[in-house]
């Protein structure tokens, strides 16, 4: 069975485990970007507003501001845009805020988080990856490179991971319903792969069509369920006693 | 035999939700020195299931569960030193100064190509006149023609504060792209340094042959000799990425990058705070006649002066002043 299909990171760790991390592709990295600069720009745009409101004359204050502190000013605007993206991914463990509402997390070739110099590398690159326009190098960069890493990345040693919500409950819940079921007579012991198809049928089930619905319970039962035709009929009666029924298998597994 | 997955996780799933647990107090800082002992033995015991789950569970949700956590963990136990206000201060000591002094062969050949292009430019404009069409941007050359400095109006347009904070931020972006243009190999890096050479070089020939030397020295002499050395050294920062695309020795290309990337981001975030201080210079004192050239002249050189040496002396250690190679003990 092929575990990993997508592209990964290999981390040898200490404790002599191999890790393997998803790596997030170019999409991840491109609705990440785009929820950062949405956000630096709708700072600016409230910031804007709120000095508007609160200050009639704009150009006045700003004029009236003494010539270093105006001169701080427009650096430190410029600072945010280069600083942003640095000091978050030092300071929120590899992620902006953007990155962490797509679940995806900068680290260094081998696993472990970035420090200052990486992080200050990666984004001082975004001025060639940005070239010609609108990250076209770095699409390119990324398209090429096995584990979607655009220049900047090549240049720091650094990559993005994506990380993942599974959810453990369904392996533990309880079964909902306590009608009779057919117990398969010296059912033989499931491969944790029947229960790993079981149980992510089982969690999808509410939200498909009634027939797939039917047709791949029936599958699923032909695979693990009862030998002899009467039970394997009454199992089949309905989804719900479908359900109810591979449910119960998979529980009985303890 | 394997124990079935569902037995398996029910028996196993406490101590992931505590390992879980931990990891979220860790990293908001709340995390107790007492606590830190579960979190090694949790972490470890993770490990092993991950070992157990790659055998018997493999490509199953909990296997990628355990993958996950083992990584989050394996992050927060591993981490490099973290680099606070000290080591700020030690880079800009000792860090900065010794690694420019390590890497002065880059410097160097960023210094010989950027005076190569002043030479280029101001030859071309010296023997062809015509050459100045080509050369320098037509706004300034309508100004020349007129006897005018452009920099005067500099001044009259715009309030000086002004100047100076646009100066110090299109400053910052050409230090920024001379260093990343080096992930071509260096030829972006080569050609930008070139070019700024020739254009300087062509505007100061041109002026040379109106008469209005006088003019341009009292410009950039203030700002001149320092923002010149730290266009110079991000060139050196961006030939060095760019020499370890080339040949990138006894190393992998992609790992030759990496290092090479790490030493060359330290010339131009040590450059960065230089160059916001040559912008105020650049806007304040450059411009206009506030200040007479000779003082101007006398404050840009001993500005160059001052940083020079900063970079030549500071942090030296006694193997460097004797002359011998820093890694000759190895």
């Amino acid at each position: 069975m092929r575990s990993a299909p997508t592209p990964h990171l290999d981390v040898a760790t200490p404790e002599r485990v191999a890790l393997t991390l998803p790596v997030a592709g170019i999409g991840y990295r491109c609705l990440a970007w785009l929820v950062d600069a949405s956000l630096l720009f709708f700072f600016w745009l409230v910031a804007y507003f709120v000095f508007t409101l609160l200050v009639s004359d704009v150009l006045g204050v700003f004029q009236a501001l003494s010539g270093v502190g105006q001169t701080l000013l427009v650096v430190g605007v410029f600072a945010t845009q280069w600083l942003y993206w640095t000091v978050s991914e030092v300071f929120f463990h590899g992620q902006t805020p953007g990155k962490r509402v797509l679940g995806i997390r900068v680290v260094r070739m081998d696993g472990s988080p970035v420090g200052v110099y990486e992080s200050a590398v990666r984004n001082l690159c975004r001025a060639v990856d940005f070239l010609p326009m609108l990250y076209a190098a770095a699409c390119v960069s990324m398209l090429l490179t096995r584990q979607h890493r655009r220049l900047g990345d090549l240049l720091a040693g650094t990559l993005l991971v994506r990380e993942e919500r599974i959810d453990l409950d369904k392996y533990t819940a309880a079964p909902a319903t306590s009608a009779p079921l057919p117990q398969g007579t010296g059912a033989r012991p499931l491969s944790p792969e029947d229960v790993e198809l079981v149980l992510s049928f089982l969690s999808r089930a509410p939200g498909l069509a009634p027939e797939v619905r039917q047709r791949l319970g029936t599958r699923l039962v032909e695979r693990v369920g009862p030998e002899d035709a009467e039970a394997r009929a009454a199992v089949l009666a309905s989804a719900e006693r479908t359900e109810a029924f591979l449910r119960a298998r998979v529980q009985g597994e303890r | 035999m394997a124990t079935p997955l569902p037995a398996y996780v029910a028996q196993r799933r406490a101590d992931w939700d505590a390992l879980q647990a931990l990891l979220a107090k860790q990293r908001s800082g709340t995390l107790k020195l007492g606590e830190l002992r579960t979190l090694d033995t949790l972490y470890r015991r993770a490990s092993a299931d991950l070992a157990h789950a790659q055998t018997f569970y493999a490509g199953t949700d909990v296997h990628r569960f355990l993958n996950q956590l083992c990584g989050q963990a394996y992050a927060s136990i591993y981490q490099p030193p973290r680099e606070r206000w000290p080591a700020v201060r030690d880079f800009f000591r000792r860090e900065f100064p010794a690694t420019l002094r390590r890497e002065r062969g880059f410097v160097g050949a960023s210094a010989v190509l950027f005076l190569l292009g002043i030479l280029l430019g101001a030859l071309v404009v010296l023997w062809e006149p015509r050459g100045a069409e080509l050369l320098v941007p037509s706004g300034v050359r309508h100004y020349v023609a007129q006897g005018r400095m452009w920099t005067d109006d500099i001044l009259s347009v715009a309030p000086p504060n002004s100047v100076a904070s646009g100066i110090a931020t299109n400053n910052l972006t050409v230090t920024i792209v001379t260093f990343a243009l080096g992930l071509t190999g260096g030829l972006g890096t080569l050609f930008l340094l070139v070019n700024n050479g020739v254009h300087i070089g062509a505007i100061s020939a041109l002026c040379a042959r109106e008469g209005m030397l006088g003019g341009l020295l009292d410009f950039i002499a203030a700002h001149g000799p320092v923002e010149l050395s730290i266009l110079v050294i991000a060139g050196g920062a961006g030939l060095m990425v760019g020499q370890s695309l080339i040949d990138p020795g006894e190393l992998p290309r992609g790992q030759a990058l990496a290092v090479r990337g790490r030493e060359a981001v330290k010339l131009v975030l040590g450059c960065a705070p230089f160059l916001a201080l040559i912008g105020v210079v650049e806007g304040y004192v450059s411009p206009g006649d506030l200040f007479p050239t000779w003082l101007k002249a006398g404050l840009g050189l001993l500005l160059g002066a001052l940083f020079w040496a900063y970079l030549l002396r500071a942090g030296r250690t006694v193997a460097e002043a004797t002359g011998a190679p820093a890694d000759s003990a190895s």
